[in-house]
């Protein structure tokens, strides 16, 4: 049994060894994001890491697997370890507030991208934000969505309201048919939980309950991918048009295969590099904007064709 | 000389402790009927077991055939010819009857089971059988009969040259042990040799060609069927063993203290009345299955009864769990005191205590200090040999286990003591340790009810012995000089 | 002693794996204040005092700033006059610099730490032209001490695994007596949830402390309540524990999202946050609780009659039964106890997150279950002791803590993390069995 044990360290020692190898960095940088398996974050991930490299520093990407309480605990794990900033994308916008508290107070500065942190105090606390114009994005998203029914008819939405990047896409999208006097109506708003297959089954319902509607809005791509086998399957992807967002590799292909009309893009890489700099501009002592954003495009059909990223499946 | 069908030649078997089996010799001849016959603990399912493979001898050897032959498991035994039907059936219930008959060896066509060959098959087999069975039916909805019937029919498939009943008639009615009778004849017309164990002295006796004798783990003699009768066939089963000297008892028995009226459990027992008096050593006689177990259990409380009424000092008392039997000072040494007496992998004072924390705890906190003294009272007054309190009870002998349990329950305070089958399984020292330690405890006024399947056991320890045949009361004896083992056999067989 | 060993070896994985994350995260640790002025002054001292200037550099809320605060004292005291600190973030550096150099006060030493090193302020000075004349930085050595045993870290060792630590004794209550639960994950989430609901529609957010009190004590009953249910289905009804709780676990995971509809509930009083995230005693208040805790059960467990039961039914249940033992009472007991630490855990996990969500939770019963079995307890029930659970609560905090320090890659920790658990219950079966002993003997 001593035997076993024995065998047990050396194995945990091996496996430490080889990961350990943070003297030849000037520093250090911890990132957490709400899911690591999500390829958006993947990407971020892997440029960050480049771009910090850049000036010396490493990168240690973490997961938070949609758990607010192991977040915190890697982002209170970063700053007692004294790493020199952290980088956050927070699962809840609410209770990640607590591990930035921790952070401020233990001296290490915390940045954040995507997702906004909603605590009031610890709002004040973060040295900056990046992310998307979620609500400008969704506000062109209702802007293709008039264009491509005419400006009349039943429409739904598939929404993910726990997440406030999807919220403030929704909202804008429904203020800018407000604004404009749409003649469109939004005839019901449900969870398409952002993904394929819980878009396809909320789709399938909302097809049973409004036959007619003309339209559908999913605040991401897998939702709207979702709906629109959905949509196909009933025989109806002639009478409803469908409206994605992100952009993602497999979203650009849907517009290009006329699939989806539109799907307002993101520019993760331009969130990443974005947050590194941020970081570098702290180190030189400058102030920083508050909030940053990076505003969404469309894309449509006609930007899809000759499109090499969508091409080579890149974001 | 032709050789003979099967021969065991000097089988021994021995077990921690116990010598099952001691150079046991058995004959079957081709077309013949064996009766095995022996009381419980002879050695009989150990010797079958060692022909069917279950478990492998210390020495001997087994001839099938003339040739030798070595049996290490159960599929070498039946590809040898061999088939054994046990008491409990070894039948799938939820299985159809054909799937039963060809399990394992299926008929295939293509890669798929060909049913329809395997119920052709099945149906052949139940006509030279002369019965009539639905080969597509569960075997959950055959009756008992039918179900042994199905397995002899396995065993015919299987080209069997050897079919082994372990009492076979226990669970049929008449009518179906004659026609069992009948097929058993049948088989023996051709040429399938049969070992009958039974304890149905009047078949063994119209079925048989020889019966072969064991007791005590040596095979005692052998007959042929038509010299012997059965008078002989009883002094035979019993005889004289190494007696053992049993304690002298000095009863004294005062009034009446536990009285059962009318106890029933469906398929159990039914109708017991009884009664016992204080200071009593009641003795329970019987073969085993005859229910005395099941008795004990809905006495103490540990399964429910149907109906009838149990008085303690002349009150009715209410038992419908362990902890009534309990409270009413009622407690009972299982048969199986491994598996139902101790909890193995705790220490000997934790099982000590376990019924008794009461004594030992003052609103809910234990005072371990006032257990291990009172524990070590025990150990002194009945003398277990044991390292410390602490010791594992899975370490201890036999004898010593039972000292144990009995040690926990003589904590509680109980005036009515239920031992079954207190010696099974112990050395002759460790027998003769306990029989004194219960007539100490009926000298002390407590009563005693005492189950066991030794008669030799039972006529030296009680009192008086209430013999039970089949969940019935079927004599009642007092004892004196003049009772002897074969008195109560003879009830005991029905 | 080798029945501690048995009972507690665990102890010693704990003591290997201490030392081995010690040794693994050992890093440069700033020096006091009084060790830096000794070796600047070393450096300095073929300089006249009044001469130089000195700036002593801190970062905000860090160590570092209290040093540099002495640092500036000391050093007056010294007879550097000109010396002086700053304290903040790099722009309050570069003000500073920029002011000094608009009054001809420019330092000629910086002194330096390594956090500091890593900030880039003089170089865009530099680069825009700002700074003329030289400075030197000065760096003093500094001491190689562990991560790993920082004060701060060792309470976050302890913080970070407090709710599952808590659930763990419940778990090992029902392990003992051979059942297992694997509703406690869901449980903590409704317990949180119906915690915060009733919080928030008795006030929200200026609601006082009594209301928080409150809603912990209904998020506890209903968890309770519900282990009851689940401890009288596998006593009557003779469910085997695993699908019962398997379902619980369901049931509980939907009543949580069906009571917030999704989402997380934050309109919580001020005073939520005292249970897990205040501090007493120079303690935190979840290492207090946590430590009370495992006192009262680890005492119910060895020296009450329930305890005794408790472990009688894991042994042999038909042998406790026909000792007497209250079986089913016993079985519904522990059930009980594990919902009731499940919504203690609940409660703890909402005054950490300072809100309600019902996605809380979310795989614990794992984590929870490999604890107690790390700690000694067998899954066939019989033995265990807590004090061994706590060991085994705290080996995995200590191995996930440590992975973290060591900056392993979150895929890579769950690998280890899985193993860890595998390696354990293995260990768990030889133990019982001699697995190993008969193993090498039959290829020996």
């Amino acid at each position: 049994m001593i035997y076993i044990k024995k065998c047990f360290l050396v194995i945990l020692v091996l496996v430490c060894s080889c990961t350990n190898s943070n003297t030849k960095y000037i520093g250090r940088i911890g990132m957490t994001c709400m899911d690591l398996t999500n390829p958006f974050f993947k990407l971020i991930a892997n440029v960050m890491e480049e771009e910090a490299l850049k000036k010396g520093f490493q990168l240690v990407a973490l997961s938070g697997d949609q758990d607010p309480a192991k977040q915190n605990n890697q982002i209170i794990d970063f700053a007692v370890q004294g790493y020199d900033a952290i980088f956050l994308n927070p699962v809840d916008s609410k209770s990640s507030g607590e591990g930035v508290k921790k952070a401020y107070s233990l001296g290490v500065p915390v940045f954040t991208f995507d997702v906004q942190v909603t605590d009031k105090e610890a709002a004040s606390l973060i040295f900056s934000h990046i992310g998307s114009d979620n609500y400008q994005g969704g506000q062109l998203a209702a802007k293709s969505m008039m264009k491509v029914t005419g400006d009349i008819g039943d429409i739904a939405v598939l929404s993910l309201p726990r997440i406030t990047s999807c919220k403030l896409r929704v909202d804008g999208f429904r203020d800018y048919l407000k604004q404009n006097n749409s003649r469109i109506r939004i005839v019901t708003e449900l969870s398409g939980e952002g993904s394929r297959d819980e878009g396809f089954r909320v789709a399938t319902d909302i097809l049973q309950a409004y036959p007619d509607i003309v339209g559908i809005f999913a605040i991401n791509d897998p939702s709207a991918l979702g709906a629109y086998s959905a949509v196909k399957k009933a025989g109806k992807s002639e009478q409803i048009k469908i409206v994605g967002f992100d952009a993602s590799p497999a979203g650009k292909q849907a517009v290009f295969e006329k699939q989806i009309v539109d799907s307002p893009q993101q520019f993760p890489r331009k969130m990443a590099v974005g947050t590194v700099n941020a970081f570098f501009e702290y180190l030189d002592g400058n102030s920083l904007p508050k909030n940053s954003f990076i505003p969404c495009e469309h894309y449509y059909h006609d930007n899809s064709i000759n499109d090499k990223s969508r091409i080579n499946e890149e974001w | 000389m032709k050789n003979l069908l099967l021969q065991m030649e000097a089988i021994c078997k021995t077990f921690p402790g116990v010598n099952a089996l001691n150079n046991v010799n058995l004959n079957l001849d081709y077309g013949k009927v064996l009766a095995l016959v022996g009381e419980n603990g002879a050695g009989k399912s150990t010797l079958m077991k060692i022909l069917g493979g279950a478990i492998q001898p210390n020495s001997g050897k087994i001839k099938i055939e003339g040739e030798i032959k070595k049996i290490f498991n159960p599929q070498i035994s039946q590809k040898n010819g061999v088939s054994i039907i046990y008491q409990e059936f070894n039948l799938i219930k939820d299985l159809k009857v054909h799937e039963n008959i060809f399990l394992g060896r299926e008929i295939t066509k293509n890669g798929f089971v060909d049913t329809k060959l395997e119920k052709k098959l099945s149906i052949n087999q139940f006509d030279n059988l002369g019965v009539n069975i639905d080969p597509d039916i569960a075997c959950n909805k055959l009756s008992i009969a039918e179900q042994q019937i199905v397995e002899i029919a396995k065993a015919l498939t299987l080209d069997s040259k050897i079919i082994v009943m372990d009492e076979p008639s226990a669970v049929l009615t008449e009518k179906e042990v004659k026609n069992l009778m009948r097929i058993i004849n049948d088989l023996v017309k051709k040429n399938i040799g049969i070992i009958y164990i039974s304890h149905r002295l009047d078949e063994i006796i119209q079925i048989s060609d020889n019966i072969l004798i064991l007791r005590d783990g040596f095979h005692v003699n052998h007959f042929e069927t038509k010299r012997i009768t059965k008078k002989q066939l009883i002094e035979n089963m019993v005889g004289k063993s190494l007696s053992i000297d049993f304690p002298k008892r000095k009863s004294i028995i005062k009034e009446e203290v536990l009285r059962i009226e009318s106890f029933s459990k469906k398929n159990f027992f039914s109708d017991i009345n009884f009664k016992v008096n204080q200071g009593e050593v009641l003795g329970f006689a019987g073969l085993l299955g005859s229910g005395r177990t099941a008795i004990m259990r809905s006495i103490y409380g540990a399964d429910k009864f149907d109906s009838g009424k149990i008085y303690k000092n002349n009150q009715e008392i209410h038992i419908k769990n362990p902890i009534d039997g309990i409270k009413n000072k009622i407690c009972l040494l299982t048969e199986d005191r491994k598996k139902e007496g101790l909890i193995l992998n705790h220490s000997s004072q934790k099982n000590f205590g376990l019924p008794n924390l009461k004594n030992f705890s003052k609103n809910l906190i234990m005072n371990e200090s006032k257990e291990v003294k009172s524990f070590k009272n025990y150990i002194n007054d009945i003398k277990i040999k044991i390292d410390s309190p602490k010791q594992i009870a899975k370490n201890l002998s036999g004898g010593n286990q039972q000292k144990l349990v009995l040690a926990k329950w003589l904590e509680s305070n109980a005036d009515i003591i239920i031992f079954d089958e207190p010696t099974r399984g112990i050395d002759v020292a460790g027998k003769r340790e306990i029989y004194e330690l219960i007539n100490d405890l009926s000298f002390e006024g407590k009563s005693i009810l005492f189950v066991s399947s030794d008669l030799e056991e039972i006529i030296g320890m009680s009192d008086k012995i209430i013999v039970i045949h089949e969940g019935r009361i079927k004599g009642s004896l007092k004892v004196d000089k003049k009772l002897t083992q074969e008195n109560i056999l003879s009830i005991a067989l029905g | 002693m080798k029945k501690f060993i048995n009972n507690y070896g665990m102890v010693f994985i704990l003591a290997a794996l201490c030392v081995l994350f010690s040794f693994l995260t050992l890093k440069e640790q700033t020096p006091d204040s009084k060790n830096i002025l000794n070796q600047f002054i070393e450096k300095v001292k073929s300089f006249e005092k009044n001469e130089i200037i000195i700036l002593c550099v801190g970062g905000k809320n860090t160590k570092s700033a209290e040093i540099a605060m002495e640092l500036e004292i000391s050093l007056k005291q010294m007879g550097f006059s000109n010396s002086s600190s700053v304290v903040g973030t790099p722009a309050d550096l570069k003000k500073k610099l920029i002011k000094m150099m608009e009054n001809s006060n420019y330092p000629n030493f910086i002194i330096m730490n390594k956090q500091i090193s890593t900030w880039n302020v003089l170089e865009s000075l530099k680069k825009d032209n700002i700074i003329y004349g030289s400075t030197e930085e000065f760096f003093p050595k500094s001491n190689l001490f562990p991560d790993f045993l920082k004060k701060t870290n060792l309470i976050a060792i302890v913080d970070r695994i407090v709710v599952i630590a808590i659930l763990a004794i419940g778990m090992t209550f029902v392990i003992i007596t051979g059942g297992i639960d694997l509703s406690v994950g869901s449980l903590i989430a409704v317990s949180a949830v119906v915690g915060t609901s009733i919080m928030k529609s008795m006030g929200g957010v200026n609601a006082s402390a009594d209301i928080v009190f409150i809603g912990f004590v209904l998020g506890i009953l209903s968890t309770m309540i519900i282990g009851c249910i689940g401890g009288f289905i596998v006593a009557f009804f003779k469910v085997p524990s695993f699908i019962t709780t398997l379902a619980i676990m369901l049931i509980g995971r939907g009543l949580a999202f069906m009571i917030t509809d999704g989402f997380s509930i934050y309109q919580v009083p001020e005073s939520l946050i005292w249970l897990g995230q205040a501090s007493s005693f120079g303690l935190p208040n979840t290492v207090i609780f946590l430590i009370i805790l495992y006192l009262i059960a680890h005492f119910f467990l060895s020296r009450t009659r329930i305890g005794r039961y408790i472990y009688a039914v894991g042994g042999n249940e038909e042998a406790a039964r026909l000792s007497g033992v209250p079986v089913n009472f016993i079985k519904i007991f522990v059930f009980l106890i594990c919902g009731f630490t499940a919504g203690l855990g609940g409660c703890i996990q909402a005054s950490q997150l300072n809100s309600g969500t019902p996605n809380m939770g979310i795989m614990y019963e794992l984590y929870v279950i490999a604890a107690v079995v790390v700690g000694g307890t067998t899954l066939s029930g019989g033995s265990g002791k807590i004090l061994g659970t706590l060991i085994g609560v705290f080996v995995i905090s200590v191995i996930q803590n440590g992975m973290n320090l060591i900056g392993i890659e979150s895929y890579t920790q769950q690998v280890v993390l899985g193993l860890v658990i595998l390696i354990a219950v293995v260990i768990d079966k030889s133990k019982s069995h001699n697995f190993f002993v008969q193993f090498f003997n039959k290829i020996g």
